[in-house]
């Protein structure tokens, strides 16, 4: 992207007023920002959540991780989020009026492909929603009950049993079962709670 | 390409495999949020956070922008 792209898209970005819509384009435009520089990026945590679920969940700040290289020296960084007139570092910068955090490797134990979002800057690629999911039931249990993260899961199954997300049930629950997680009956108490609260059929029951 | 619709409603699924577009992305912001309502509160934002004290330096004392309202979706 030229200099004068980047300002346009910071421009656009600075002016948008809809959380969600401004959080997507900025990750939009630090992702291919960080492509022409041979650096994937990952969007992850509750920003990823939010583009699966519409749930209303994600605050101020955009959480990516690297995908590749697995790790970026901090003058890289700096450099590159300096061509997006970036402040701080070197883990979190302001951005456009709003914090992008570069959290380092992605945790990924999903073998289901990276969702990837057309977006109006170049390509967002997001966390596996199996990934998500698990992970935030875990969270909502230990090391103890917390309903926010409850409440993302909640949101995300029913996206995907509304078809409104592709999940891979089986992928989920192998994940769940995985020693890193050890949720399996947690996840699957969910699932059913809410399959049974939209009508829908239990992929774990059927 | 052409998108893949869910059976109930013509809403585009996000799929496994390739990409979704803006377009598609978009129209299906209503559904999913509709969706979400149904088995949680409208908004989850934390409360609270590690980030509070530079978010509500940022955003005016809030932790950040407000949500659109599901009718504007």
């Amino acid at each position: 992207m030229t200099s004068a792209a980047i300002q346009r898209a910071l421009a656009d970005i600075t002016a948008e007023s809809d959380a969600t819509l401004k959080h997507l384009k900025l990750a939009s435009l630090v992702s291919s920002v960080f492509r022409e520089h041979g650096v994937e990026l990952v969007v992850v945590g509750g920003s990823a959540i939010e583009f699966y679920t519409e749930g209303a969940y994600i605050s101020g700040d955009l959480d990516l991780c690297l995908i590749s290289p697995a790790r970026l020296d901090v003058r890289t960084r700096q450099e590159i989020m300096g061509r997006l007139g970036a402040k701080g570092g070197p883990r979190s910068w302001e951005v456009a009026d709003q914090f992008v955090d570069i959290l380092g490797e992605i945790e990924t134990l999903a073998q289901t492909p990276l969702d990837e979002l057309q977006a109006p800057y170049g390509m967002v690629r997001l966390v596996s929603p199996e990934d998500l999911l698990v992970e935030r039931v875990l969270i909502s249990v230990y090391p103890q009950r917390y309903e926010p993260a409850e409440f993302c899961a909640r949101k995300l199954i029913a996206a995907a049993l509304a078809g409104h997300v592709e999940v891979d049930w089986k992928e989920a629950r192998r994940l769940a079962e995985r020693p890193e997680y050890r949720i399996l009956p947690v996840l699957e108490k969910l699932v059913d709670e809410v399959s049974h609260e939209l009508g829908k059929p239990d992929p774990y029951h059927s | 390409m052409k998108s893949r619709m869910n059976s109930e409603n013509p809403i585009p699924i996000i799929p496994k495999g390739r990409p979704i577009s803006w377009e598609d992305w978009l129209k299906g912001r209503r559904a999913r949020r509709e969706t979400g309502n149904r088995v949680a509160p409208e908004i989850i934002r934390r409360p609270s956070s590690s980030s509070d004290q530079r978010l509500r330096k940022l955003f005016n004392g809030e932790r950040g922008l407000p949500f659109k309202k599901t009718e504007d979706l």
